[in-house]
This record gives C-alpha cells, structure tokens and sequence, in this order.
C-alpha cells in the first residue's frame, strides 16, 4: 500500500497499517490486537478515535444552547442593515466600493460644524440612480447661522467647505450643494471653528 | 480478476472562512483602516449559520469560494483624514492579492466603507 497507490491514495502510518482499519477496529469495539499493542502509531490511531468518539457522544448528550449573545448581536446587525441601502457608489477600477451614506454626511456636517459662525443641522447626499460608474453628488445641507453674519459669504464658504471635503474626504466629487439656513446659531451654542 | 475501483484523489478545499479570515486580515494591515464593521450578513454567518461553527468568520468579512474564484466583501471602519475611495480601492488591491498570493484564488472584493470616526 502506497501513496500512489490508486486503490490508496492516502498514505498509510509509518508502521504501514492504514489508519483506516485501526478505526474500523475501534469502532467495531475490537480490543487491539498484538501489533497495535506495541505499535506507537497504531496507539495514536486509536487515542484519537476513541478520543473523536468520547467527544461526539458527550456533544450529542448536551442541549443545544444559542450564546446569549446571539439576539442581540443579531439584533443590532437587523438594525444596520436597514441602513445598507444608504450607499454611496466610490469610483474604483477593482471591482463594487460603497460608502455608507450616514458615515459620509456625519463628514460633511463635521466640517461644516468646524466653520465660524455656521452649524450644520441635517446632511442628505444623493447620487444619480442607475450610474454605473459614479459622476458626483448632491448634497441637500441645512445649517443654522449666528445673528449678524453674512449670509451669502456663510454659504458661500459652505458651499466651497462641502465641495472639498466630498472631494478630499471622501472621495466623491460633489456637483450640486443646496444649502437651506433654517435656525439662528444659538450663542450658548459652543464654537470649535477659528 | 477485478481491478480496484478508482478512487479519487485527495483534495485541499480552501473554506470561505479562510478566505474571509485573510481578506479581513489584510484589510486591517492597510493604513487608514482602523477596524471592520459586521452587517446583518456576516453577523448570521458568524453567529448561526457559519459552516466552520467552532471558529467563524471574522464579523465584517465574508467569502464565497466557488469555480476557483473568491468573491469577498469586507466592511471597514475608517478615520477622517484619509480619503474613502483611494482606501476602498487599496483594500480592494491588498486583498485580492493577498488572497491570490496565499490560497492561489482569483479575488473580486467588493468594500464598504461603514463608519467614519470623526476624532
């Protein structure tokens, strides 16, 4: 018996009996026989499938029991993907590139909260439905302004804020921002901008 | 006189599991990737219905070996200041050559980016 044996094609123990019938042996609940009793290799074999056996009736023996941790885990998973849908479209040439839609406008509202006298409210990203290589998107942001500043810079600055950071950060070219100013900027409300 | 039926050779079968574990292996190697993100996919598939129970599949990543090819998706946190796309594309590089390189499989890997930590 042999490697390349094709009848055997798995090689036997080194001291040539095939492992195959030391378990046949054990399962059949033959003692071990003379050879096998003074056979290292052999006394390996049947180790392990009396060990395989001891543990395949002790698993069958015990209740099957789910982690504790398999509700919520799967819970929390149900709940992330009824966000899946809110991808964004990433240009690669390697194949499928996503970008979680709230991940992205949590960036844009970041950056814009990090500008003077200006807070982000709400972020929406839309792209092209049916695109098949990314071309951009839109970006829906309403913001809140403090008293006295001027509108048209504030939004201006937004709107330059929003288009790099679609660009730099997260590597989706922004071709339309629509900026709603919705709220005054509450001066309790603390600034983090220069 | 009978000849002995023909048996088939051995086989080496590279899982899925192995193949997820390399792939989110690799992508936690690529700089600007600071963990991954297990959807409702690779949460079932880890949690009940993994084929390799006593050591499933790392949560964010799964993989599907079919026809000599891997398809992979992975899920991957990052931090501002690193631009999405040209990480999404290099995960995509390093782990299809990482996977070709260890199991000999052509890899499509599909990334989501999941969450971007603003700190």
């Amino acid at each position: 018996m042999s490697p390349d044996d094709p009848a055997h094609p798995i090689a036997p123990l080194a001291c040539g009996r095939d492992a195959a019938t030391v378990w046949d042996r054990v399962a059949a609940g033959l003692a071990p026989d003379e050879h096998e009793r003074g056979c290292p290799h052999c006394a390996a074999a049947i180790a392990d499938a009396r060990g395989l056996g001891g543990v395949v009736y002790r698993m069958a023996a015990e209740p099957v029991e789910p982690p504790s941790s398999v509700l919520d885990r799967v819970m929390q998973a149900v709940r992330t993907e009824f966000r899946q849908h809110e991808l964004l479209a990433l240009d690669s040439p390697l194949g499928p590139a996503r970008l979680s839609r709230p991940a992205a406008a949590g960036v844009l509202r970041h950056v814009v909260d990090r500008m003077a006298g200006v807070r982000a409210r709400s972020c929406r990203i839309e792209q092209p439905a049916g695109d098949a290589v990314p071309t951009g998107a839109d970006v829906s942001i309403t913001v809140a302004a403090r008293f006295g500043v001027d509108l048209a810079s504030v939004t201006a600055r937004v709107r330059q804020m929003v288009i790099a950071a679609g660009g730099q950060a997260l590597g989706v070219p922004v071709r339309r921002v629509d900026i709603d100013v919705v709220d005054l900027l509450d001066d309790l409300e603390p600034e983090d901008g220069p | 006189m009978s000849t002995p039926a023909a048996v088939p050779p051995d086989r080496i079968r590279v899982t899925d599991a192995l193949v997820a574990r390399v792939a989110a292996h690799t992508a936690l190697t690529v700089t600007g990737v600071i963990g991954l993100s297990p959807d409702l996919g690779h949460t079932l598939a880890g949690s009940v219905l993994g084929p390799d129970a006593l050591r499933p599949p790392p949560p964010g990543a799964s993989a599907v070996v079919q026809d000599g090819a891997a398809e992979i998706a992975l899920s991957v946190s990052t931090r501002l200041g690193y631009n999405c796309r040209d990480l999404a594309v290099e995960v995509q590089r390093s782990v299809a050559a990482a996977v070709h390189s260890y199991t000999g499989l052509a890899a499509v890997v599909t990334v989501t980016i999941a969450e971007i930590a603003l700190d």
